[in-house]
């Protein structure tokens, strides 16, 4: 799982990110010789950096507990160790996708992690001082650690994206697998409304279902109502007209209901030929036309039929 | 807005940034109907043709007081070797219907390719309120 976050970003090699954010060799040379003289201040620069952290506002929700707190600590001082060595490689690069993931898991929000960003920039120069950095060496050094920290902040915000995302998409599946409940609503009446957008796994998803439930029920007339999908663009309709074929194939004939006025022209400018495809604009017609095909009929109670 | 297209869910989000947009504009259904539609078609492209290495860029342009929508689909593909024949209805490389460049261009007002072997293809697709 570590790492795997990494992909996705073209540029997420150590030599890809260093390139991309304008860091040369000598610059990390110079981060380096710096780093070695604010090494022994690293401990205390941590210690200011938590009593900061202590007053931000959420800061209870997510350090509730001491030992989390103490790794926290731990990782961090490493973290910033490394930061400070200027050692720029593939280990880097995997601890900060791994910082990514771990805020990205506990829901630590971004500007949270910014807001500590912008601290750490703070602490940094408030050493630099105590150690009588010359400025116009300071202007250089810190400018070298706002680009390594760009760089940084891109690597752990694109993998708390990806890791978010992840979520999101497991969630939108689980929705999609709930989404195809063909329901016999008559005896020999099948009914699919399909809402949403459709894509080539969703139209298998729905091709299974509905070849499944005819096996089933024998049903010799399936309704798939289409006026919650979003857009029947060329794809849609080649699913929509390959699911007709195969459930005619199996002796039942498939009617696409709910075809909107915006859809109807937009099928015709694409040039869709729907050919013998049975389509309808409302449900209702559809569920007429499938109750006249079963020989059945709707009509108004008389007085003796109610009960 | 720039969306990156790499997989069936990146078609989705472009589609409803497009049609949010489109609603934006005061455009009326049909239309609205047809930007989903054109963006869907251009995005689900980039999937197929050029595995999913591209991007759906959605934006309003004004043009001598109107205002319009613009869909840019830039992939970094295979390109295509015969453009001419690419937007003749019922041309498919794909045993597709082949009807979705040639769609696109009907749904939309202006419409414009370019292609390179090798190194990829920029369709660029406006319509007007």
């Amino acid at each position: 799982m570590t790492g795997s976050h990494a992909s996705g970003m073209d540029t997420m090699t150590p030599e890809g990110l260093l390139a991309l954010y304008g860091l040369k060799q000598e610059e990390l040379e110079v981060l380096r010789t710096f780093g070695e003289r604010v090494g022994d201040h690293l401990d205390e620069m941590i210690s200011q950096w938590y009593g900061w952290l202590k007053t931000y506002p959420e800061f209870e929700l997510f350090f509730s507990d001491p030992a989390v707190m103490e790794r926290a600590r731990g990782l961090q001082e490493r973290a910033w160790e490394v930061f400070l060595s200027g050692k720029i490689d593939e280990n880097y690069v995997r601890r900060r996708v791994e910082i990514g993931e771990v805020h990205a898991r506990i829901g630590l929000p971004l500007s949270a992690y910014f807001a500590g960003i912008n601290h750490f920039l703070i602490v940094i120069g408030e050493v630099a001082g105590q150690l009588g950095v010359p400025s116009e060496e300071w202007v250089q050094i810190s400018s070298i650690i706002t680009k390594l920290m760009h760089l940084e902040t891109a690597v752990v915000v694109h993998t708390y994206n990806a890791v978010t995302e992840e979520a999101l998409t497991a969630q939108a599946k689980s929705l999609m697998e709930m989404s195809t409940p063909v329901t016999e609503i008559w005896e020999g009446v099948l009914l699919l409304p399909i809402v949403g957008i459709i894509d080539s796994h969703r139209a298998q998803d729905i091709m299974n279902a509905g070849l499944t439930k005819i096996a089933e029920t024998r049903a010799r007339i399936f309704i798939l109502d289409i006026s919650g999908v979003g857009v029947v663009d060329t794809a849609v309709a080649n699913y929509l007209i390959n699911i007709t074929r195969a459930t005619r194939l199996m002796g039942c004939e498939a009617t696409i209901s709910g075809v909107s006025p915006a859809i109807a022209q937009t099928i015709v400018e694409l040039g869709i030929d729907v050919g013998r495809m049975k389509t309808t604009a409302t449900m209702q017609d559809a569920l007429a036309g499938a109750f006249r095909r079963q020989g059945l009929e709707i009509r108004p109670a008389t007085d003796g039929d109610v009960r | 807005m720039r969306i990156p297209i790499t997989e069936d869910r990146d078609v989705a989000r472009a589609v409803l940034e497009g049609n949010r947009r489109a609603a934006e504009l005061g455009f009326d259904q049909v239309k609205q109907q047809k930007v989903s539609t054109a963006i869907s078609e251009l995005a689900r492209n980039i999937i197929k043709y050029a595995g999913g290495k591209g991007a759906v860029i959605i934006r309003t342009v004004t043009e001598s007081g109107r205002e319009g929508l613009e869909v840019v689909a830039t992939d970094r593909g295979p390109g295509i070797e015969n453009v001419k024949e690419a937007l003749e209805d019922h041309f498919s490389s794909s045993g597709t219907l082949g009807l979705g460049l040639p769609g696109v261009r009907r749904l939309m007002d202006e419409f414009s390719i370019r292609s390179e072997p090798g190194s990829g293809t920029t369709v660029t697709a406006r319509i007007w309120a």
